[in-house]
């Protein structure tokens, strides 16, 4: 009952501190940039402002393009259900593994691409076939470097994953783990519209590839979007912390240690955000051609996380 | 130093290795190619110390400063002013393309892998699991010689080749006597002084550093 409990907290956690980690990220990018940025709360306040405006949609649209918000959102959700965020082994462990969990986010992305080519816009096309472009390569690549972790563990399962790892500390650099880290690395910059691959702070581009898919949409179905687009960013970023460096993660369900495994999610989520935001600093953004090589670079990578750790388990 | 974490360590610093091996697949520069090689001569010499110190042989810590001297110092330094003198010239168009090339590298450390794993299950050696990853940075070296078009790329890469010679020696004798280390270290060096030469004569006579031209002196 208590693993329910906390189960659906930990969503609740995640939905509610997304937006602060976007707006956090893009302060931090505006600090390191010299700029004064704006406040990291004030993505709140512009998904408050989005739910109240009026949505305008084309004429020429289909229900997907309606429907598609929703599904965005919910099979968000239910990933932050089935990722250890907190607390190692749930309840919820029971009902999806990784492989759900790459599925529940390439659903989203999926239909994400649908209704950029619903309304029939030239960007919404080109924002779709280049997601697509990207996912192909991507989605294989999130499933392969954590496959690297489920053969060390024995298991697919996420919970059994982090409890594996933090009871033999050790692995956590075998060349499975770090290789693993690079590529999903490299994948969360794609998957999550960040720089080299996607420019998160602009929809004037024709290079853009997230922005140009969401154009058409507008107040709540916009906030939705933006919103689930937040929690995907926290999601990544708690793959990453916790099942490479899974230290702080809850092994009880004790009020201490869940207290404990939160600030500890939150003092991760905030190092990986400044790291981000470093590299975004530091880093132009890539030519659009040159995307698919640097995903080539994680794909290897990962397939070589999965074979060394295969090799030598 | 418990020979678990030691393990660890050294395939840590192997797949950093390897790491920077792949890195040059991806890139175009020269400067790029030449970051690569320098990131991965710190750590290898790096390494050094450690098989030296876990090993307890105090000669590989000679050996460590002479490679930091030799690859991290004098050789990116020259090949820094050779791109001065000749001119940068991007790998823009590689005999095989660059997404193609880095699946073909994952390949060969897969073959690296098959390839070990007889070594690898009668050796005791703790650092018995870099083993493969030594042997795929090889490869990847030997790839990046023979799929490159310009010279000064392909030197490049074949002085990731000798790093991935010296850390497959290093993790399979735990450091061979000295001189023949400094023997291998001369001969690196006086292979680059080669190259260095050839690429001059290249450039002089072709005005470029494309090796496709050199096709023409069958003819």
């Amino acid at each position: 009952m208590k693993g329910y409990l906390l189960e659906i907290s930990q969503a609740l956690i995640a939905l509610v501190l997304a937006p602060g980690l976007v707006g956090f990220v893009r302060w931090w990018k505006a600090r390191l940039q010299g700029r004064r940025g704006a406040a990291p709360w004030l993505v709140y306040y512009d998904l408050r402002k989005l739910f109240a405006k009026e949505v305008v949609i084309s004429k020429n649209t289909s229900w997907i393009f309606r429907f598609t918000p929703y599904l965005v959102f919910s099979s968000t959700l239910a990933v932050t259900l089935l990722i250890p965020l907190v607390a190692a082994p749930l309840p919820f462990d029971r009902i999806g593994d990784l492989l759900l969990v790459v599925y529940l986010l390439l659903l989203g992305t999926f239909f994400l691409a649908l209704a950029g080519l619903d309304p029939g816009t030239a960007f919404g096309g080109m924002g779709a076939s280049r997601e697509m472009t990207i996912a192909a390569i991507a989605e294989p690549t999130i499933a392969l470097s954590i496959f690297g972790l489920a053969v060390g563990a024995g298991s697919t399962n996420l919970g059994r994953i982090v409890a594996e790892t933090l009871a033999h500390p050790s692995a956590a650099i075998s060349p499975g783990h770090l290789l693993g880290f690079a590529a999903l690395f490299t994948v969360m910059l794609a998957e999550t519209g960040r720089l080299p691959v996607d420019n998160p702070s602009t929809h004037l581009e024709l290079t853009m590839i997230h922005e140009a898919m969401v154009l058409e949409y507008s107040g709540r179905y916009l906030a939705l979007i933006e919103w689930a687009a937040a929690v995907r960013l926290l999601i990544f970023f708690s793959l990453l912390a916790n099942m490479f460096a899974p230290w702080g993660v809850a092994a009880t369900l004790t009020p201490v240690a869940v207290g404990i495994a939160a600030v500890a999610l939150v003092a991760k989520l905030a190092a990986l955000g400044l790291v981000v935001a470093f590299l975004e600093t530091r880093l132009a953004k890539l030519r659009l051609f040159r995307v698919p090589e640097l995903l080539a670079v994680s794909f290897v990578l990962a397939l070589l996380a999965v074979t060394s750790s295969f090799l030598l388990r | 130093m418990s020979t678990n974490l030691f393990a660890q360590l050294s395939a840590l610093a192997s797949s950093l290795t390897l790491l920077a091996g792949i890195a040059l697949l991806w890139r175009r520069s020269l400067d790029a190619y030449i970051q690569a090689f320098k990131w991965q001569s710190v750590v290898l010499s790096g390494m050094f110390v450690l098989v030296g110190y876990a090993g307890g042989d105090r000669q590989l810590y000679a050996m460590a400063g002479f490679f930091f001297v030799l690859k991290v110092v004098v050789i990116p330094h020259y090949l820094r002013r050779l791109e001065e003198q000749v001119g940068a010239e991007r790998e823009s168009h590689p005999y095989i393309n660059i997404a193609t090339s880095l699946i073909i590298s994952g390949l060969l450390v897969l073959l690296a892998y098959v390839i070990t794993r007889p070594l690898v299950a009668v050796s005791r050696l703790p650092t018995r699991g870099s083993l493969p990853l030594a042997m795929g940075l090889i490869f990847v070296g030997l790839f990046v010689v023979v799929t490159r078009r310009k010279a000064l790329t392909q030197v490049v890469g074949f002085l990731v080749l000798e790093n991935g010679i010296a850390l497959l020696a290093m993790l399979g004798t735990y450091g061979i006597p000295l001189i023949i280390e400094l023997g291998v270290f001369l001969d690196v060096l006086m292979g680059f002084l080669a190259m260095q030469v050839f690429v001059y004569h290249i450039h002089g006579t072709f005005e470029s550093m494309d090796v496709e031209q050199l096709n023409r002196l069958k003819h």
